[in-house]
């Protein structure tokens, strides 16, 4: 009923310890409201003098406020510990995020992580509130309401008791049919709810295939179909809510029936069976608010769930193993991988037995055809990947993955799309270096060919970028990773994943006369399928498969004419003569 | 209240749908209103069963018709309630349904307008969310409000007409928890949720970013910042929701209080009203306990109330939507295609001072190719928009065999095919993907088609052949493999000109050259427009024009201008590797 995993969150067990002795007071409220109310109309019933029924009505009045003044109190003991660990939560799994990287979103999905850090937390926190009242409600309530009835006819409190397994039983079994049925029917559901987007992102493709008008009417049967088959379900679910609706308003009439009787015979008095019918409800209500809120409870379950899932991800381990220096990258230093391979999600980014070594400001070429394994091994190169097995030797010292706190400092990543984060330009531009001086800054923007551009915006470095503000294009969103690299003169490492890939072959001539000067004094990885970069390589890589198929400088592999020299051909450029 | 009235002023989303299907909405508050009746009659009914009772009559039968409205109410209760929940959800969902046909031919008419305004796929899910909102409108808030306000109404007349001026008395009491409280609610949270939704856009924001640029963020290794940027809206969040809970518990208690105020002043009531004889005092105890089951329906009206301003927002949306004009215009049809002709077209974006085209003429005849090139942003996809009458020049024409391209927009599927950057594939069977080129194609035609795609092989590899899912937006596929099945439906459309924006934009050489040359073997006898990024495949067009800056600077046949520009020759020969 109730998960585990709520009670290791810290400072909930003496929040918990509060509110249940606050709901053990308030059952008493419950009860005594119930008395005082019934003996003001008893005392009416005997026609006696309105006078009478002041004291009882005040009594009634007073613990009716004290009662309502507890729920409000419970709230505010539970609220500080609910808030707390709400807030703990996404700070954890911020930090989280950070340290697990990039591999965690690429696993669950961009959407699904913001889902999680916003509307997820969001419901953990619903959920967290409702969870512990409500079974402090539960589990306290109707037990202390019992035993009092039991004290004045434990006839009704036996019947009481005996319909409470009763109800819980038909909600079970109603329940699990439902679900079943829900189950069955989620990936239909999932499919006819996405449906409806998917026909409004596919609009222009309609129109171009003249359907627009007519798709009108299938929209109109497919979200009907949908309607049809959601009803099915819900007619179940509904089911469930109405028997325990049916069992405990039919337990009220049933009771009420009961004590008319038992009056009749003259074993009991008005009194009591006023107090017992008033009480009545009120040992039904605890578990009807929990029924009516299961859904929401469900959520946060699964939401809970799923944030759990992140923040209990192991963190890689020794990532402090390649000592600290500056610049990490040096004319002399060596990096070598032996037989590294790499395995990660599909089979399309798998790397087997990856050799090669490379030496100081080297300009090392990784070609070859989509999916081939050009970007993991970028990734894997820039940490974000680790393999599974081989060696990897940065600067004589043994790591198992480049994940290194060093290493990250010591590289430039400059992929198809350059991330751009909605800020101002500067603080884009400053990104891995934010200490550095606006001269400093304006010159690196010069190199990267960013002047002119810049001078046209309306507040030059300060005017804003990013998703939702000013577009910035393709070429120039890799000129602004470009000049991340100029800045931070202790980055001499520069990953490139397809940079120029989706730029007109003019914007990429440009593109290429502002990079050539930053390779000097650099070691450059650069992954393309771009020919003409191959010619400005020292050492290229060729893959094919996850493998590296060739590898040597280009006028060795020219001579070899072996799979680069074949690749070339197909990807429709010959070799230089 | 102004603002509620605003709302609906120009409404043609919400308020026809009540009137509508009027008929299932009386009877979704009839049976909202039986459902609390019954709760409020059973008590009513228990309390006077045990007063009765307890004047021991001589004869079980003296109380027999309470026994059996206990029983009676007692299941009425729940069905009503069964019944209610499944007419109101059957009812919003049916509504859902003409709902999402509008939205879809809505956003059909304004498809153009819209994407110049906003980035397509958030706006979708907007408008998407949107009606889902407006579901929840329903659900949430009117059905409880309006059996509310019949419940109290009730509640008021039944005491009325005992004595009109304590139901006077409990109309002005019962008014606050019904009218007040929903009323100070809906103030209350607007201006709360107005903040609410900026502090969470600041979060989605900030969050989106640090996801999308996670990569960066561990290179820089500034975790501490990566951390402290989130630090703000985190605890604005938590202040807001405080507030939020804050508002609602002491609101609540509120109601609870003039809910106790009403029975204590319904007691006393009864004691002076019904005290003259043993049976008028047996409805005290019913008059005591009736109003106990009505607190659940009166408190909920304040918390579906305070969603409002969510609510108003969506239906201020979609209502604008609709608030576009669309201009009509005359439509004619042309036969066999004989030329297509550009002439002295200029265009510049609304709201934009830059002139995207400045002076462009062209004029294809049936089976020529071109190939558009220049740098992006240099009005090549604009070119396409006024070709295919997606946009209007401010001046010159675009025509058809000497027809305006705004009069042919009907018969336009007929005259031109598109393969874009991302054609979308519907998530539904191959084969129906294919088949939307054109409806009345046989399997066999399709068939053919795809084999001429050469995609034969490869569907014949899936599990279930043609029938096999493409799941949503065709991810079962690769790109190269998505275009090919564009082509093929272009196959079945068979228009007379083809136009190509940039089909291999994120393929790779091979797959692109395969790709190139399956496009141009297929369509050899139609007219082609393609824009193209760069030369790889140039060789397939018997014209080659560069845009800049909205005008054409170099054109010609590909062999010509290798001859003699030494600007394409360069450019020609680094694409192909070569400096």
């Amino acid at each position: 009923m109730i998960d585990q995993r709520v009670f290791k969150f810290p400072g909930v067990k003496p929040a918990a310890a509060i509110a249940a002795v606050l709901t053990l007071i308030q059952a008493v409220m419950i009860i005594l409201q119930a008395v005082y109310l019934s003996a003001a109309i008893v005392h009416l019933w005997h026609q006696q003098a309105i006078g009478t029924i002041v004291q009882p009505l005040a009594v009634f009045a007073v613990t009716f406020l004290a009662r309502h003044l507890l729920t409000i109190m419970k709230s505010r003991t539970l609220y500080p510990f609910v808030e707390q660990t709400t807030k703990t939560l996404r700070k954890q799994f911020m930090g989280k995020l950070f340290d697990l990287g990039p591999q965690v979103v690429a696993q669950n999905g961009t959407g699904n992580v913001v889902t999680m850090g916003l509307e997820g937390i969001d419901k953990i926190q619903t959920y967290l509130m409702m969870i512990i009242g409500k079974v402090l409600d539960l589990s306290l309530t109707p037990w202390l309401v019992l035993i009092y009835i039991a004290t004045i006819r434990w006839q009704a409190a036996v019947f009481l008791l005996a319909i409470y397994p009763l109800i819980i039983l038909f909600m079970v079994i109603l329940g699990l049919a439902a679900q079943a049925k829900a189950d069955r029917q989620y990936a239909g559901y999932q499919r006819l709810s996405n449906h409806f987007v998917d026909t409004l992102r596919g609009l222009p493709t309609l129109k171009q295939l003249g359907l627009n008008e007519r798709y009108a009417d299938n929209v109109y049967h497919v979200s009907e179909d949908y309607r049809k088959k959601t009803m099915a379900t819900l007619t179940i679910a509904m089911t469930s809510t109405f028997a325990l609706d049916f069992f405990t308003t039919l337990s009220i009439a049933i009771i009420a029936v009961f004590l008319g009787f038992g009056l009749m015979d003259n074993t009991l008095q008005l009194l009591p069976a006023l107090i017992i019918l008033t009480l009545a409800p009120d040992y039904f209500a605890p578990i009807r608010n929990f029924a009516n809120d299961y859904h929401a409870t469900l959520n946060g379950k699964n939401a809970l769930t799923a944030v759990l899932d992140i923040l209990q991800q192991p963190v890689p381990k020794d990532r402090n193993l390649l000592p600290e220096k500056a610049p990490v990258w040096t004319a002399g230093d060596e990096l070598c991988f032996d037989r590294v391979s790499v395995a990660y999600g599909d089979a399309e980014t798998t790397l087997t037995d990856l050799s090669f070594k490379v030496k100081g400001f080297e300009k090392v070429g990784i070609i070859g055809a989509s999916g081939s394994g050009k970007s993991t091994l970028i990734n894997t190169l820039g940490g974000f990947l680790s393999p599974q097995a081989g060696t990897i030797q940065v600067r004589g010292t043994q790591v198992p993955h480049l994940d290194q706190t060093s290493w990250r400092q010591s590289f430039v990543y400059i992929p198809q799309a350059p991330y751009l984060f909605h800020a101002s330009l500067r603080d884009n531009l400053a990104f891995y270096h934010p200490q550095a001086g606006l001269a400093a800054i304006e010159t690196a923007a010069k190199r990267a060919g960013l002047s002119d551009w810049i001078a046209t915006l309306p507040a030059g470095l300060d005017t804003a970028i990013g998703e939702g503000a000013r577009g910035v294009s393709g070429g120039q969103a890799q000129r602004i990773a470009l000049a991340r690299a100029f800045l931070d003169d202790r980055r001499r490492v520069l990953l490139f994943d397809e940079p120029t890939a989706h730029l007109d072959i003019e914007t990429e001539i440009e593109l290429k006369q502002a990079m050539m000067p930053v390779f000097d004094n650099h070691l450059v990885f650069f992954a393309t399928h771009r020919l003409h970069w191959m010619n400005e390589m020292d050492y290229i890589l060729v893959m094919d498969h996850g493998r590296i198929v060739e590898q040597g400088t280009p006028t060795e592999l020219a001579q070899q004419n072996g799979a680069y020299v074949r690749l070339r051909a197909e990807m429709g450029g010959g070799v230089k003569p | 209240m102004k603002s509620f009235l605003a709302t609906f002023k120009n409404d043609h989303w919400v308020m026809p749908y009540l009137r509508r299907y009027r008929r299932l909405l009386v009877l979704v508050l009839f049976l909202g209103f039986m459902t609390f009746f019954c709760g409020a009659a059973l008590m009513f009914n228990s309390g006077y069963l045990i007063s009765r009772a307890a004047t021991h009559p001589y004869n079980i039968l003296m109380i027999y018709v309470p026994i059996v409205l206990a029983r009676a109410f007692g299941i009425g209760r729940p069905a009503f309630r069964y019944a209610e929940r499944l007419t109101s959800h059957n009812w919003v969902l049916r509504i859902v349904s003409d709902f999402r046909k509008r939205l879809y031919q809505s956003v059909e008419r304004q498809a153009v307008a819209i994407r110049q305004n906003h980035q397509t796929g958030d706006v979708l899910s907007i408008l998407a969310e949107d009606i889902d909102h407006i579901e929840n409108l329903y659900l949430r808030t009117v059905f409880p409000l309006v059996i509310g306000w019949l419940l109290y109404l009730f509640v008021v007349l039944g005491i009325g007409y005992f004595n009109w001026a304590f139901g006077l008395l409990m109309l002005l009491l019962l008014g606050v928890i019904v009218v007040v409280m929903p009323l100070i609610s809906v103030s209350a949270n607007g201006r709360r949720e107005f903040q609410a939704r900026q502090v969470q856009r600041t979060f989605y924001t900030q969050l989106t970013d640090a996801v999308l640029g996670l990569g960066d963020w561990l290179i820089s290794g500034r975790r501490q910042d990566f951390l402290a940027q989130q630090d703000q809206p985190i605890d604005q969040i938590a202040d807001l929701r405080r507030a939020d809970h804050h508002f609602q518990w002491w609101r609540n208690l509120a109601i609870e209080l003039v809910f106790g105020a009403a029975i204590i002043l319904i007691v006393w009531w009864a004691g002076l009203t019904f005290t003259h004889s043993q049976a008028q005092a047996n409805w005290v105890a019913a008059f005591g306990l009736a109003l106990f089951p009505t607190i659940e329906p009166f408190a909920d009206m304040s918390q579906g109330v305070s969603e409002w301003p969510v609510y108003r927002e969506s239906i201020r949306r979609v209502n604008h939507l609709d608030d576009q004009p669309v201009k009509h215009v005359e439509q004619k049809t042309i036969g066999t295609l004989t030329d297509l002709t550009v002439d002295h077209v200029a265009f510049t974006y609304p709201g934009s001072d830059r002139q995207v085209i400045a002076d462009l003429s062209l004029t294809l005849h049936p089976g020529e190719k071109l190939a558009l090139l220049g740098p992006s942003g240099t009005g090549k996809s604009t070119l396409l928009k006024l070709i295919l009458g997606d946009a209007t020049p401010q001046k010159g024409t675009v025509t058809l065999n000497g027809v305006g391209i705004d009069h042919l927009q009907e018969q336009r599927p007929q005259l031109f095919g598109v393969l874009d950057q991302q054609p979308y594939l519907f998530d539904t069977t191959v084969m129906n993907n294919v088949r939307l080129g054109n409806l009345n194609a046989t399997d066999d035609q399709v068939r053919a088609a795809l084999k001429a795609v050469a995609l034969d092989d490869l569907i014949e590899r899936l599990p279930a052949g043609l029938e096999t899912q493409v799941h949503e937006a065709g991810s079962r596929f690769s790109g190269g493999e998505r275009q090919r099945l564009s082509l093929a439906r272009i196959l079945l459309q068979d228009a007379p000109v083809i136009i190509l924006d940039e089909p291999t934009v994120s393929l790779d050489p091979i797959t692109e050259r395969d790709l190139l040359d399956t496009v141009f073997r297929v369509l050899k006898d139609k007219t082609i427009i393609w824009v193209t990024h760069h030369l790889a495949g140039i060789d397939h067009v018997d014209q080659v024009r560069f845009i800049e800056d909205g005008r054409f600077d170099m054109q010609g046949t590909p062999a010509e201008l290798y001859r003699n520009n030494p600007r394409f020759q360069a450019l020609y020969n680094l694409d192909r590797g070569q400096k």
